[in-house]
């Protein structure tokens, strides 16, 4: 007798897109995805070691300049005017041991401007920086978004399998109740019982495996999200702090220049302090960029680290799932079987399964 | 008026990339002695401001709008971008890669364009702020006497470009508050810091008040002091369809400047479609083996023809004390359209003068 069910399910390959899931291949694939996220995390904690030394020379830079103009605005202290600017200039890297009149103060007005404008510089280069990561992290979620609709085709295709197998087993197993116990009718369903059973084991399990894949990528994604908006939010940042400095600077260059030939003439000390007012809100405006950008990490940053890390437990605790899933369907599975087997060892041979009775 | 800040004029493409371009071709047909700052790092820095500009890197050129030229931010931004060119090459990785991601997003595109502009700002000479060197000329140990030759460039303060040259001897036995000191290897020298400073200082003064201050200086016998200045620049450069012309935005006040606003105002007013530049290079020297004193400058007569009569005899007194003279020259680059600007006011301090022209 043939069988009424569509044994064809049987043969019929599914069609899964990619190279094939496991448990393991699916932990290496959602590690290299991690180590991705790690590097630029690394990165961004590179960058703010940086910032904390871009911080400390413009906090150097904006003492002396604030020293300038302190001491051109007549609040200097015991020593007078001359002696306090001379205190002034020790502040001025080389020079600790120079006098007053020993120096240009044109020349060291411009050689502060170079050194405030190279400061400024290297601050504004990490723009391009973080842009560059900010791409390749949208770069990341565009193949992490591949990945997350493969998953869930895979485990459509998985589920619509497992209920034609489901509905062939059910089918089969009608079958085998209508013919005759031992026969060689019901050793051939049970036979294709097994193979449907074989077959739901194998993508029951994958069921599982592409469904936690799919939210394991979904969330690796909302994490990579999450990395390349902190990173844009640093970039514009720091482009708004740094354009901001870099006008400045540009705009009080002659300034500096002229200020600088006035005082070595000892003239129009004012004009001086004016001048060097301009500058010294250049170094504001990026020493506060500095600054904030230093909470921002602060708060933002290590929180980052640690739901990443949180993710890393949760992950590990989804993969433990589903493996202790898997071993106890497979089990419960064995279990059956082997109940199964001793039910029939112990029952006694009927009629119809008898040699004798063929 | 085009003026955006104190003494600072704001070009922007592509005026800015014409300007640059004259510019850096006045300073090849003015055939400079070493009189005057070193071309060659100048052009590079006038070629390096172009291609930021070019690149998008930099929005506009910042020029001096008295004297014409690039001023302290433009300077300092060539010299910037070169110190910081090596570090962010490091951090940027590969140009092929870079280029290769150009159509993914317009950073990749930048910074490949970045790439290239920092590689080659790597073996650029650029022209300094500021650059003082001391030169041994001659070292006799026997009489205790040195000879040296100060150089300093320096983007002065009136927005000129310019290089003094000072030679002078130093006795030894004066040596205490010596104004060079001379290395153990008897070699190398460096200006004391008081001495530096007050060159720097001094810079702009003209040879002859410098060669008098320094001869006063203890222990010190001074031969020559030269000065070589590149500027003022004079430009006309058409914006847009022509309709309006960016020039030079404070001309000087002095015969030059009369002649360019006369200029401006007359034939110049018509150009709209030709870019224009006049530029000038004035030497002025004071020194013991000039056989003859006199000035050859339209814009800077003698100091004695400056005098009025009851100052003359004073300031000849003055002068019989050093042994010196002065002699004082000009030459100008000028696009076709202001030649005869260069012309009308060499014709009228009576000067004969070099007038290149610039095609």
């Amino acid at each position: 007798m043939s069988s009424k069910a569509n044994l064809d399910v049987l043969s019929r390959q599914v069609a899964y897109s990619g190279e094939g899931i496991s448990v393991k291949s699916l932990e290496t694939d959602i590690q290299k995805e991690r180590t991705i996220q790690d590097n630029k995390v690394d990165e961004l904690k590179v960058l703010r070691e940086r910032n904390v030394s871009i911080q400390n020379a413009m906090a150097e830079e904006l003492k002396k300049l604030r020293k300038f103009s302190d001491y051109l605005d007549g609040t200097a202290v015991k020593g007078g005017f001359w002696a306090g600017f001379k205190e002034v200039l020790s502040f001025i890297p080389g020079l600790g041991s120079m006098s007053m009149s020993q120096r240009s103060i044109e020349e060291l007005l411009k050689a502060q401007y170079q050194v405030s404008a190279r400061r400024v510089k290297e601050a504004a280069e990490y723009v391009d920086t973080l842009k560059q990561s900010e791409q390749d992290l949208y770069k990341e979620i565009d193949r992490i978004n591949v990945r997350i609709v493969e998953m869930a085709k895979n485990e459509r295709e998985a589920l619509h399998y497992v209920l034609e197998l489901k509905q062939v087993q059910e089918q089969l197993e009608g079958e085998e109740q209508a013919v005759e116990a031992g026969s060689v009718e019901q050793r051939d369903i049970q036979a294709n019982i097994d193979k449907v059973r074989a077959k739901l084991a194998e993508h029951s399990s994958n069921v599982l495996l592409y469904g936690s894949a799919e939210e394991r990528y979904a969330r690796l994604k909302e994490n990579t999200r999450k990395l390349a908006d902190t990173i844009r939010n640093l970039a514009q940042d720091i482009q708004q702090y740094t354009t901001a400095s870099s006008i400045k600077l540009d705009m009080a260059s002659a300034q500096i220049q002229a200020i600088g030939r006035a005082a070595d003439a000892s003239t129009v000390m004012l004009e001086m302090k004016r001048s060097l007012d301009v500058m010294t809100e250049s170094m504001n405006v990026t020493t506060q960029f500095v600054s904030d950008t230093q909470i921002f990490f602060r708060s933002n940053l290590d929180e980052l680290v640690k739901e990443l890390d949180t993710f890393d437990e949760k992950t590990s605790s989804v993969l433990e799932e589903n493996l202790r899933k898997s071993k106890e369907i497979e089990d419960a599975r064995i279990q059956a079987a082997v109940d199964k087997a001793v039910k029939r060892a112990a029952a006694p041979a009927a009629p119809a399964s008898s040699p004798s009775g063929t | 008026m085009t003026v955006v800040a104190l003494h600072t004029q704001a070009l922007v493409l592509p005026e800015a990339a014409t300007y640059l371009d004259l510019l850096g071709r006045s300073l090849h047909a003015a055939r400079l002695s070493n009189a005057f700052p070193e071309r060659r790092p100048l052009q590079q820095s006038l070629e390096t401001l172009a291609e930021s500009l070019r690149l998008g890197l930099h929005g506009e050129l910042f020029v001096d709008s008295r004297a014409g030229l690039p001023n302290l931010a433009s300077f300092t931004r060539a010299l910037t971008d070169k110190s910081v060119a090596r570090e962010s090459l490091a951090r940027m990785g590969d140009r092929a890669a870079l280029e290769a991601r150009a159509g993914e997003a317009e950073v990749f595109a930048r910074l490949a364009a970045k790439h290239g502009y920092y590689e080659k700002l790597q073996d650029r000479e650029l022209a300094p702020v500021d650059h003082q060197r001391v030169l041994l000329r001659r070292h006799d140990p026997a009489s205790g006497t040195a000879a040296f030759r100060i150089e300093l460039t320096k983007l002065d303060a009136s927005g000129v470009y310019l290089r003094l040259g000072i030679e002078l001897t130093q006795v030894s036995s004066l040596w205490r508050r010596k104004v060079i000191d001379l290395a153990h290897d008897g070699e190398t020298a460096a200006a004391s810091e008081a001495f530096g400073a007050m060159v720097y200082r001094c810079a702009d003064l003209d040879a002859e008040a410098l060669f008098m201050r320094l001869h006063g200086v203890e222990g010190v016998s001074v031969e020559k002091v030269q000065r070589g200045v590149i500027g003022p620049v004079l430009f006309a450069m058409p914006v847009g369809s022509g309709v309006q012309v960016m020039r030079t935005a404070e001309a000087p006040d002095d015969a030059l400047g009369r002649e360019w606003h006369a200029w401006s105002v007359g034939a110049g007013a018509a150009e709209h479609e030709r870019p224009e530049l006049l530029a000038a290079f004035a030497t002025d020297s004071a020194a013991l083996d000039i056989r003859e004193e006199r000035s050859n400058d339209p814009l800077s007569p003698l100091l004695r023809d400056r005098l009025r009569d009851q100052e003359q005899a004073r300031y000849r007194a003055l002068r019989e004390r050093y042994p010196f003279k002065v002699f004082k020259d000009r030459k100008f680059v000028a696009t076709p359209g202001l030649k005869a600007v260069a012309h009308a006011t060499c014709a009228a301090a009576g000067t004969k003068n070099m007038i290149y022209a610039l095609g």
